[in-house]
């Protein structure tokens, strides 16, 4: 069934043996075991492929072993029969590229604490984690719906067709639709729906659109080749019409990012669902609702079809009921705390991720107070952090000159009524006040140094202090902020 | 340190309280380095010279690695990291390799630590440093926290001629000692000056080892107090005009033999000053003239230095070898840019009508008058009015031959005209010129080929 691929028959062969060793254990995403041949037979083909391996290999060694010390080339020979020899680096490369080492992490070597042992407020936390997607999304019922229709609908009809879903950040987008894969994939093991591969890309994780391809390539077979080789591929592979093809969902995460100018690589992901022989199904997700009309060309968004959905942020209520699906039955959190949660983060973003951080930082605020549970006063104080600016309080710790110098910058755009001033002008409103003040006047030299330290912290933007008489000044804190944070300080005082 | 600064304080007279600072900062390898040393001064004052001796002390004396580069060389990062690295870890060859800041930083870390590497002192001397403000954004922010990046015992000395106030980037900057190093006044240049009395002496009785009278003369006169009061009559002329002590030097080495030219002769005693200020009066203001000039040749010929400028002028205007119509077009190109076009009528063609005054315009001129358009610089003409204003000034009618066309490009080749804007459209006549040479320049010319051009120029009415 392969064959029809095109590959060279060689990779085939490889390409079975790397889907098994390396997506063996990948239960939850990945492509389906389809007719496979037996374990005996990825056996045998192991086998006699290593010893392929090592003929191809030979010519190569003298000049290796020439150019390189003696102890790196000898174990080459071990390569042939054993895989835990140490490698060359080139090898070891090769390796990565036909995708036969999967890429693991290092293993801590102390064990990670046991449930049983963690607080109640450490349960919350960890239950609070973004990255702790619940089994079903809360308030989310109706989009799940409508993608659920769609795809089931598409591997129903063996067609291919394309889906838009937009919406801002955090409102749970990628988790919706990586939910319904899940939900399709289970019924598919059950045989209650035709089986489907699924693949997913990233816009964001790819260095360059065209890089799209590799990705793509390197789900369907583990290899990793050039762009244009998995371009020529994947033509190949969705163009050409072969028995038993199964549907193919397509996920592109973060579209937006996928569009250059000459928009090839979007073109190409909407235009091979409209081949027959494809029977790819392409849910692309970005964040603005008018992405295809406003960025996207005419053909571009004549492809992508009219089947669109909008995620609308989370209200108040929902994030609610979002916070206590994930507290569950825990007594970590007021009612009213989270109330307060919700309410001040849907009247800035409706962003659920924002909402969780914050729970995590009142649980993190109640356990440095010792408190078993997180009161209003933690939520305040995590939301005082979290949302709160932090220009009054540098400005308030800012030394007396700096103070001064921003006096001067707000004195300098109201008397000019202009909101770019110059070094020259802000200069000479520093003696001014200074000497109102009674305080001696800097030398300009310090009164460049003093605003380069002011532009670094991006309370005021400055120029380079090359031009230093002449370097536009912007004030980039309010003129209310600065009377604000000084006459306030000196009542205090 | 204290043997260093010893050491130091012969070669640089009148430094003392400099290398004093200098060696308090980073005279002791084994005691921690600031992280950046900020040198400054005018140029002439013996930054680069002082930092190349210290380091290079430093370095024999203890266990010091040094590196001194000059930012001007380094047109990439990449330049300025492999000189430091190659001076700060000698003997690595073409082994040595860093690609980017983070390679560079990477390698010297990796000293930290190494056996006998406690007592072990690196220092940099960046030359020009100012050129590091032009560089990738990253490398000055980095030299100035290398210490603290590397955990070596290192210390960054910049060395450039503008305050520290002129560096500060919009991404902010650590700290830095700063550490100026002011002129010399009369008096220490006096010294300076006069500090190689000896080698200056010896130098002359080589020079009239064949002529035994002469040498008599010269043994005797020729004596410190005789060598400073010389000195004293030249500062007295050059002091206002430069301290650039080097210049200085050059300048007194070759005045010294006109000054004692009479003494040799026998005609003036050596301790009539007022008599030798007399005769060396004209020469040294001659002399003032040509400062920083460095033209090689004996001072003699150049006593008549009155009219020296303008004989430079004259000779270069008649030296310059230009066809006859290409002589035209530059004086045509000099009324073009010096002359407002709305005069072209009145200054060129011949039967143009009586011309009204009126009050507003005499106004107008009055209050103009001293903005003199020659004084002012040249304004830029188009092709067009070049060639109207060649042919109204030429009164024989050639051609317009590309010949003609050619010598326009040619002279913008020799850098007598230049484009002031429309360098690529110039066949649609959009380009636009200007001429560069001066008033003096084309009246030579102008008296080369018979043509007066204060006639031409409304300056002038």
């Amino acid at each position: 069934s392969r064959l029809a691929e095109g590959t060279p028959r060689r990779s085939i062969h490889l390409s079975n043996i790397v889907e098994q060793r390396v997506f063996k254990e990948d239960e939850v995403i990945s492509t389906p075991k389809r007719g496979r041949p037996s374990k005996k037979t990825i056996q045998d083909s192991d086998e006699d492929y290593s010893p392929k391996k090592s003929v191809q290999k030979t010519p190569t060694r003298p000049r290796r072993s020439s150019t390189t010390t003696k102890p790196a080339a000898t174990p080459s020979k071990g390569i042939a029969t054993t895989t835990a020899a140490p490698m060359t680096p080139s090898q070891k490369m090769k390796k990565i590229r036909a995708g036969e080492l999967s890429p693991s992490m290092q293993q801590r070597t102390d064990r990670p604490a046991k449930d049983a042992s963690k607080s109640e407020l450490q349960l919350a936390r960890e239950q609070l984690h973004v990255s702790v997607v619940p089994k079903s999304l809360p308030c989310r019922e109706r989009e799940f719906e409508n993608i659920y229709a769609f795809l089931e609908g598409k591997i129903q009809d063996q067609c291919g067709g394309c889906m838009y879903v937009s919406g801002v950040p955090g409102t749970g987008k990628t988790a919706t639709v990586t939910g319904v894969i899940r939900t399709l994939q289970r019924m598919a093991n059950q045989n209650e729906l035709p089986t489907f591969e699924f693949l997913e890309i990233n816009g964001m994780r790819l260095t360059e659109p065209r890089q799209a391809y590799v990705q793509i390539y390197k789900q369907l077979t583990g290899k990793t080749v050039s762009w244009e080789q998995a371009h020529s591929l994947l033509e190949k592979r969705f163009t050409t019409p072969a028995p038993r093809r199964v549907t193919t969902v397509l996920l592109v995460d973060e579209l937006d990012i996928l569009c250059n100018r000459r928009q090839d690589v979007v073109y190409n992901l909407l235009d091979w669902p409209t081949k027959s022989a494809a029977k790819l199904v392409v849910v692309t997700i970005a964040n603005t609702m008018d992405l295809p009309e406003r960025l996207l060309m005419g053909k571009v968004t004549s492809r992508l079809g009219l089947t669109r959905l909008t995620y609308q942020p989370y209200s108040h209520k929902q994030l609610q009921e979002i916070v206590t699906a994930r507290l569950g039955g825990s007594e970590a959190f007021k009612g009213e705390a989270v109330q307060l949660v919700a309410r001040k983060v849907a009247a800035v973003s409706g962003d659920a991720r924002r909402a969780l951080d914050i729970c995590r930082r009142a649980t993190e605020i109640a356990d440095t107070a010792l408190v078993k549970c997180v009161t209003m006063l933690h939520v305040q104080q995590a939301l005082a952090e979290m949302i709160a600016s932090a220009k009054v309080q540098a400005i308030k710790n800012c030394s007396r000159l700096e103070q001064i110098f921003l006096q001067a910058v707000a004195a300098e755009v109201t008397r000019t009524g202009v909101e770019e001033t110059t070094f020259m002008g802000v200069y000479l409103q520093v003696e001014t006040i200074a000497a109102f003040m009674g305080v001696t006047t800097p030398p300009p030299g310090r009164a460049l140094r003093v605003c380069a330290k002011l532009g670094a912290e991006r309370l005021i933007i400055s120029e380079h202090s090359r031009n230093d008489l002449f370097q536009k000044i912007l004030l980039n804190v309010s003129a209310d902020d600065i009377h604000y944070a000084l006459r306030v300080g000196d009542v205090a005082n | 340190m204290e043997s260093i600064c010893s050491s130091m304080e012969k070669l640089f007279p009148c430094r003392e309280a400099a290398i004093g600072i200098l060696g308090e900062l980073i005279g002791d390898s084994k005691e921690a380095y600031p992280s950046a040393i900020y040198l400054f001064g005018h140029s002439g004052t013996g930054k680069t010279a002082l930092t190349r001796a210290f380091l290079k002390e430093c370095g024999r004396k203890q266990n010091v690695r040094t590196a001194h580069l000059n930012a001007i060389e380094c047109y990439t990062t990449k330049i300025m990291l492999e000189i430091l690295l190659d001076s700060l870890a000698p003997g690595q060859g073409d082994a040595l390799k860093a690609d980017n800041m983070l390679d560079f930083v990477e390698q010297l870390h990796q000293w930290h630590g190494a056996p006998g590497a406690e007592s072990q002192g690196f220092l940099i001397a960046v030359d020009n440093a100012e050129r590091l403000r032009d560089m990738d954004a990253n490398v000055l922010p980095v030299l100035l926290r290398l210490q603290q990046l590397t955990s070596l015992n290192l210390c960054v000395i910049l060395l450039s001629q503008l305050p520290f106030e002129k560096f500060y980037n919009k991404t902010g900057l650590s700290e830095v000692i700063s550490l100026h190093l002011a002129q010399y006044n009369k008096a220490e240049t006096q010294r300076i000056l006069g500090s190689d009395f000896a080698q200056v002496r010896s130098q002359l009785l080589e020079q009239f080892a064949q002529d035994t009278k002469r040498l008599e003369i010269c043994q005797e006169a020729v004596t410190e107090e005789f060598y400073n009061n010389y000195l004293n009559l030249f500062l007295s002329v050059f002091y206002k005009a430069c301290r650039d002590v080097p210049e200085l030097q050059l300048t007194a080495r070759k005045c010294l033999s006109i000054y004692l030219e009479p003494v040799l002769d026998g005609t003036v005693e050596a301790t009539d000053i007022s008599r030798l200020w007399r005769h060396i009066a004209g020469p040294l203001r001659s002399a003032l003239t040509q400062i920083y000039m460095r033209i090689e040749k004996p001072p003699e010929e150049t006593e008549d230095f009155a009219a020296i400028e303008d004989q430079s002028v004259r000779k270069l205007a008649q030296s310059l070898e230009l066809p006859y119509y290409a002589k035209f077009l530059l004086i045509a190109a000099f009324l073009a840019s010096h002359n407002a076009a709305n005069q072209d009528k009145r200054l060129f063609v011949k039967h143009h009508g009586k011309q009204r005054k009126r009050m507003q315009m005499v106004n107008a001129r009055a209050k103009t008058t001293e903005k003199m358009s020659t004084t002012l610089g040249p304004k830029s003409f188009s092709i067009d009015r070049l060639l109207a204003i060649f042919y109204a000034i030429l009164e024989e009618k050639v051609g317009l031959t590309c010949n003609l066309l050619s010598q326009i490009s040619t002279l913008v080749h020799l850098k007598l005209l230049s484009f002031v804007s429309g360098e690529q459209n110039i066949m649609d006549g959009s380009a636009r010129l200007q001429c560069t040479i001066g008033l003096e320049f084309v009246m030579q010319i102008g008296k080369v080929v018979g043509f007066n051009v204060r006639q031409y120029l409304c300056d002038f009415m």
